[in-house]
């Protein structure tokens, strides 16, 4: 990256007094290599979602690879796919946007130019070696937070200690009074992702690339879920409309509308954004009191989402007789759009009865991408297309592309969310209704899959178009850089510097009263409603974090807090064991093939995901399920009672290809478990570990290889007498990796039936759950 | 906003504050449909708290389910009531294509993974010739569908189904006899006398057929007063 840098800034400027003219120089050489990280990062996130979404029309894609196929499955793969797009596309283009316009709204440079860099090239190399490490199995099993936990400590270091650290003293360096609303967006980004990252985290270390979360079951779900959603609305949300209150007025050259709007939506936000993320598991085992905090919190987030639109479709339309023709702003009119359609979504989705059709089902798919396309793809186009002629200080290579891309993202946004959002309702639809003698309508789930693939094929298309689309960015890109001039200008400006807190009240802030006859107090009140006391907290940039924390912590605590200290919210379930040795080492195989990324673990307290699963799970039955596996997507059925349904021979068949029992599965083959070794003495540190956090074992804790190994023999030798084989290869089935897997898969959801220890003489039968429920 | 002079702010208000690298801000009220809106969802959060966390009982999820679940189990068993689990009523259910309907139901949600769709077979054995390896009578069929066969490879559905939902898809398989699935297994076990076409109900009362739970484990017991 070519930058003049001139350093003009930092030689002696903080000694001059207040109201002393400064010069100082941007520095927009970091800006330009986030952009190029941007676009890069983008692409490769786009590629693998094409990879992925070809994978579930066409499971065999891969089969000529063998067990080679395992880097390639899509349980690895859809993590890099959601990690590329969350912290490489959309991180990379807040770092991109924010380090261009904090350095502008502030009239100061950044910080430190090192930390920048340091940042840049950190934040690069975490994304590189988290790419690599998805593929090779290695993950935490929770959703966007499958990085394992070095990679959390470098990203905690690099957002907290280099983003944070330079924007905040940038902040305090700053040379303009107040603080412009996009930096309050800003300030809400770095904190809350900060207190969202470092507790959803915290883990116990196994080894270098394995780590048990300090919670289990309920407690960790509810931490999944409360990160989960507000990964998204505090990096797909928040900075988004921070860069919007900044790029729109400045590409459409007009005021923002309201002023008192903003700060209405902005706390709002702030204030119910934390709290709506439960609502991915409505009817669960959760605390029914969560679910519905969630539900109307999420309800209450519709017109907070939507004063973001309302100032930002305003501020582009206020004042125009005609429509809008520039192309840069039809991407910013266009991402508003789907901003809208995605924060309209959001709401509905928190609404219980809603949520029973479309969670697990692909309309959340549909609901994500037209953020993640529609909004924050949108927006990004357009501030790149904006930023370019003026980072690169040269003319735009082909100015009639733009027009053309904005219409092949348009149509690539629509043709991928509209069959996706069809496919979500239609799933919906097939899975929930009962048919007039109150049966499944649909019960054979594969049939449900079948009649969803001609729209996967659609969605592919569409993604398709939208990546050609952001090809052509990049080709203007690098033709415009091509174009740049031999030595970048920085031209030095000036502003005073100013004082701390000590400016007198700002002109907007005497009162229309100030003259008039009446008391004291009611000029005060007038003064407040009219944000005087927000125009202070402007002033301060500590202070505002301070109350931002206050706003996102407070809630959190009140609503996480009793699910964690108030044992009546985790029920617990005295046949519920905790898991053999053997089942413990197959769980972390369940999770680290990313089997969550596909199929759920909590059949919801709904009668047709009763009849088509079996009873519903409670809380006490994950109790020692860490991390917990609940899911959020079904594009197999749900697991959480899938033990001796069906025969250990019979799992056998299908992990290793699961089209001979399964005749239209879009299953990837798991042959590479089958052929590979179990390490039995691994068992003893995987039980140990697990004895750490609180899991009663016993003699597991000495004998653990050899009850693995006896637990294996079992189940070796039912998969042989129920027809299987003896050997798969060269290796012997009571030693293969799948033997583990398979352990797992047949205990779950078995505990709950069982008889208690106590009562386990042989006539204590267990009655058929339902059956009481039949009257007359 | 000096750079659009053509229509400058095309509004009334002046700008509320300064101007931030020419960024300015007005100050418009939020529109009224907004806060309207805003307001709205306030209400109704209260309204649905004191409704479904403050008012009467029966309005938890799991009062909920259970009600919706005893609802549904009347529209789908109000007819039947509890089966019996003996020959008489696997044959009567059998012949009963409005029945038969429900068990091919149950069959299609828990059984096509091993039996195929038109119980061909897949991994277990085909269900439509005339050959069966755990069966010798059709309350067999119920046997194995309760307590499994093969070494688990059958497992066990005892406890996983309703009771009616296991004498109606045992039913169900014993109609697959004679259909011609599309890729069927090959022959395993042995060949067995037909179905009976008719068997005479027990007497009501009479027999353990009373307390269809009493002894799931040995199902077929109950069925030999009737024959």
């Amino acid at each position: 990256m070519a930058t003049a840098v001139t350093g003009s800034e930092t030689a002696s400027v903080h000694e001059s007094p207040p109201g002393e003219l400064e010069t100082y120089r941007y520095d927009d050489g970091i800006v330009r290599m986030f952009a190029w990280a941007t676009v890069l990062w983008g692409a490769l996130a786009m590629l693998v979602g094409l990879l992925i979404a070809l994978l579930m029309v066409m499971p065999k894609l891969f089969y000529e690879l063998g067990p080679n196929a395992e880097f390639l499955s899509f349980g690895r793969l859809r993590p890099v796919h959601s990690n590329a797009a969350i912290f490489a596309f959309a991180g990379n283009a807040i770092f991109a946007g924010i380090y261009y316009s904090t350095q502008r709204l502030c009239k100061s440079r950044m910080w430190s130019d090192g930390l920048g860099r340091l940042h840049f090239w950190g934040w690069q190399a975490l994304i590189l070696v988290a790419a690599a490490t998805f593929p090779l199995g290695i993950t935490q099993g929770k959703a966007y937070a499958e990085m394992q936990w070095p990679l959390d400590i470098a990203l905690a270091v690099l957002w907290i200690g280099c983003f944070g650290v330079n924007f905040f003293m940038t902040l305090a360096r700053r040379r303009e009074p107040r603080l412009y609303i996009s930096l309050w967006f800003y300030i809400a980004t770095i904190v809350t992702f900060s207190l969202l990252h470092v507790v959803n985290n915290l883990v116990a270390p196994l080894g270098l690339w394995q780590s048990s979360p300090l919670f289990a079951g309920v407690q960790d779900a509810v931490l999944q879920w409360w990160y989960g959603h507000n990964v998204i609305g505090f990096l797909l949300i928040m900075p988004f409309l921070g860069l919007m209150y900044y790029f729109v007025p400045k590409v459409a050259e007009r005021p923002i509308y309201s002023y008192r709007l903003g700060v209405a939506h902005f706390w709002s936000l702030v204030f119910l954004c934390v709290l709506a993320g439960p609502h991915f598991v409505h009817y669960s085992a959760m605390p029914e009191w969560l679910s519905s905090i969630a539900m109307l919190f999420g309800v209450m987030l519709w017109m907070p989402y939507w004063g973001g639109l309302v100032n930002g479709l305003l501020t582009l339309r206020q004042g125009r007789q005609t429509g809008i023709t520039d192309p840069v702003q039809k991407f910013f009119y266009a991402a508003l759009v789907f901003y809208a359609l995605a924060t309209l979504g959001g709401p509905l989705l928190s609404i219980k009865s809603f949520n029973a059709l479309a969670h697990y089902s692909d309309w959340t798919i549909a609901h994500l991408h037209t953020a993640t396309l529609g909004w924050n793809g949108m927006l990004v186009f357009g501030m790149l297309y904006w930023l370019m002629p003026r980072l690169f200080q040269t003319k735009l290579w082909n100015p009639q592309w733009v027009t053309l891309h904005f219409w092949l993202a348009t149509v690539g946004v629509l043709l991928y969310i509209v069959p996706t959002y069809a496919a979500g309702i239609l799933q919906g639809v097939m899975w929930q209704s009962l048919d007039d003698t109150g049966r499944l309508a649909y019960p054979d789930f594969l049939e449900t899959l079948e009649r969803t693939i001609p729209f996967w094929w659609m969605r592919l298309i569409g993604g398709s178009v939208f990546f050609l689309g952001a090809v052509m960015l990049g080709l203007n890109l690098v033709m415009t850089w091509a174009r740049k001039p031999a030595v970048y200008d920085t031209p030095a400006l000036s502003a005073a510097r100013i004082g701390r807190g000590d400016e007198p009240a700002p002109a907007s802030l005497t009162s229309p009263l100030a003259d008039k006859p009446v008391l004291e107090f009611a000029k005060r009140l007038e003064a407040w409603s009219r944000f005087g006391w927000h125009q202070r907290w402007e002033r301060r940039p500590l202070k505002f974090a301070t109350m931002v924390l206050l706003a996102v912590g407070i809630p959190s605590l009140l609503a996480l807090l009793p699910v964690f200290l108030v044992r009546g919210n985790v029920p617990t379930i005295d046949t519920v064991n905790p898991y053999t040795p053997l089942e413990l080492v197959g769980r972390d195989i369940y999770v680290s093939e990313g089997c969550y990324n596909c199929h759920s673990q909590m059949v919801r307290r709904l009668v047709p995901e009763t009849h088509r699963f079996g009873d519903y799970s409670q809380a006490g039955e994950s109790a020692f399920d860490s991390p917990a596996q609940w899911g959020k997507r079904r594009i197999g059925p749900d697991l959480a009672r899938v033990g001796g349904r069906q025969s250990s021979a019979w799992h056998w068949k299908h992990l290793e290809d699961p089209e001979t029992v399964s005749p239209g599965s879009v299953m990837p083959s798991f042959e590479h478990l089958l052929g590979r070794e179990l390490d039995f003495d691994k068992a003893t540190e995987r039980v140990a570990a697990a004895h750490r956090m609180g899991v009663p074992y016993d003699r597991e804790l000495d004998e653990a290889p050899e009850l693995a190994r006896r637990q294996a023999e079992e189940i070796a030798a039912e998969i042989v007498s129920q027809g299987g084989p003896v050997k798969h290869g060269q290796l012997l089935v009571l030693n293969s990796q799948a033997v583990a897997l398979i352990a797992y898969l047949q205990r779950l959801g078995v505990d709950l039936n069982r008889p208690a220890e106590a009562a386990a003489a042989p006539a204590a039968e267990t009655t058929d759950t339902q059956s009481e429920s039949v009257t007359e | 906003m000096a750079t659009d002079p053509v229509n400058p702010v095309g509004d009334e208000l002046p700008p509320n504050g300064p101007e931030y690298d020419g960024i300015e801000h007005l100050d418009h009220p939020p529109p009224a449909w907004w806060k309207g809106l805003f307001a709205g969802t306030v209400v109704f959060s209260v309204l649905y708290l004191q409704v479904f966390h403050l008012g009467a009982p029966g309005r938890s999820a799991v009062e909920q389910y259970d009600q919706a679940l005893a609802e549904n189990m009347r529209l789908q068993f109000a007819e039947i009531g509890e089966l019996r689990p003996d020959e008489a009523t696997l044959v009567r259910m059998m012949n009963d294509s409005r029945w038969v309907r429900v068990g091919e139901s149950v069959y299609r949600t828990h059984c096509v993974s091993c039996h195929g769709i038109d119980g061909g077979g897949l991994v277990g054995p085909n269900l439509t010739d005339e050959h069966y390896k755990n069966t010798r009578t059709i309350s067999d069929l119920l046997r194995v569908v309760q307590n499994g066969a093969a070494a688990g490879a059958m497992p066990p559905w005892r406890d996983k189904l309703h009771l009616n939902e296991q004498i109606l898809v045992s039913a169900f398989v014993a109609s697959l006899r004679g259909t011609t699935p599309s890729n069927p297994r090959g022959p395993e076990g042995n060949v067995i006398p037909p179905w009976p076409t008719e068997v005479a109900e027990p007497e009501a009362g009479s027999g353990p057929a009373a307390a269809p739970q009493a002894d799931p484990a040995q199902p077929t017991a109950q069925a030999q007063p009737a024959s």
